[in-house]
């Protein structure tokens, strides 16, 4: 199974070199009078389907090495697989290259200033970043459907106690706001919530999805316009969307950071992935 | 590590605080906000408010992880 997974990233890979390098020199055959900013925009938008291919065959491997690998060793549990913990590192990557170039570009616009750097430099560093989010939400998806993994979220029919028990973890005046806006009750749950702590299951793992599915699809018309015709009103739309859609990314790694400095041990967790047993139990961690 | 963390957390936060201060200020007085109307000029407020509000909490966190020992 191993074996047959890593063949498929293999090829999966091999096809994406293939297809940059063909991409890269039909472009740079002078054929077409693009400007750098313009064959920037139609080489990401061609190479799009590749990346998320590859994303898709790596995503297979990762599925595969995780289902084999021990779930504990004395004294630790396992937080996350390896293959979590690369793809996590890997979209970090990519929202370090396309968050702040793509707040700068929103920036410019608005204050109507330009950096002494062209601007087809910043989109360029934007796409790089753009392409390695859209390979890991690939690898991911692709990880999830294989090992069947839903821990991420709380279990079928439990979503509103998730939730009464991540207002109650809440401040209480927060916990009151949140708890009238979800419709529950706030309450301080003793039943442990899983693997994740309620703050994640209910809370951050939801608004990540939203806000990375969002960005995604916006970011994918924005793009498909290279390659295809687009309705205005619809390229208007998910323009506005796409801006949207990456204030609640800058919100969301605020709040993430936040939360995991003031959990040091998930830190590690995230590069070791073992988790101290000890940790877990304080915490009420499955 | 937890130092090195807790540095680039701060830088981190730091940043997004000048951010948010760009945009709470671009509310008022960016042209091209103003030409979109009230709800672009609303958007750049609350965007700037949460953004300044998470910075500070992230600056806060970071200053935390840094003023602590390492437990052996």
């Amino acid at each position: 199974m191993r074996l047959a997974a890593a063949l498929v990233a293999l090829v999966g890979a091999a096809i994406l070199v293939l297809a940059l390098v063909t991409i890269a020199a039909q472009q740079a055959s002078g054929v077409q009078p693009f400007s750098n900013e313009l064959s920037d925009n139609i080489f990401f938008a061609r190479t799009i389907p590749f990346v998320l291919g590859a994303g898709v065959a790596f995503g297979m491997l990762g599925a595969a090495t995780a289902m084999r690998a021990r779930r504990a060793k004395p004294g630790e549990v396992r937080r996350f697989s390896r293959a979590t913990v690369i793809g996590h590192w890997l979209i970090t990557l990519g929202f370090l290259l396309a968050l702040p170039t793509g707040v700068w570009q929103y920036l410019g616009g608005i204050l109507d200033v330009n950096a002494p750097i062209s601007l087809y430099l910043f989109y360029r560093v934007h796409y790089i970043g753009a392409a390695i989010i859209l390979f890991s939400v690939a690898y991911f998806l692709t990880y999830w459907w294989q090992t069947g993994s839903r821990s991420l979220l709380p279990p079928r029919g439990e979503w509103r106690r998730h939730w009464s028990a991540f207002a109650g973890e809440l401040p209480p005046q927060l916990g009151r706001i949140v708890g009238r806006a979800l419709r529950v009750e706030p309450i301080r749950s003793d039943s442990p919530p899983g693997q994740f702590s309620y703050y994640e299951t209910a809370f951050s793992f939801p608004t990540w999805t939203i806000a990375i599915g969002l960005i995604t699809v916006t970011g994918l018309i924005k793009a498909l316009r290279y390659l295809a015709p687009v309705p205005g009103p619809v390229l208007w739309g998910a323009s506005t969307l796409h801006v949207a859609a990456m204030v609640l990314l800058v919100l969301k790694v605020l709040d993430h950071l936040r939360y995991v400095f003031g959990r040091w041990p998930l830190v590690k967790a995230m590069t070791t992935t073992w988790l101290s047993e000890q940790y877990a139990r304080a915490r009420n961690m499955g | 590590m937890r130092q090195v963390a807790a540095v680039l957390g701060i830088l981190w936060a730091a940043l997004n605080v000048v951010l948010a201060l760009l945009f709470l200020v671009s509310s008022f007085t960016a042209k091209t906000a103003a030409k979109e109307g009230i709800l672009a000029q609303l958007a750049l407020l609350i965007g700037g408010g949460l953004i300044l509000v998470f910075g500070a909490l992230l600056a806060r966190e970071s200053w935390k992880l840094m003023s602590q020992r390492t437990v052996a």
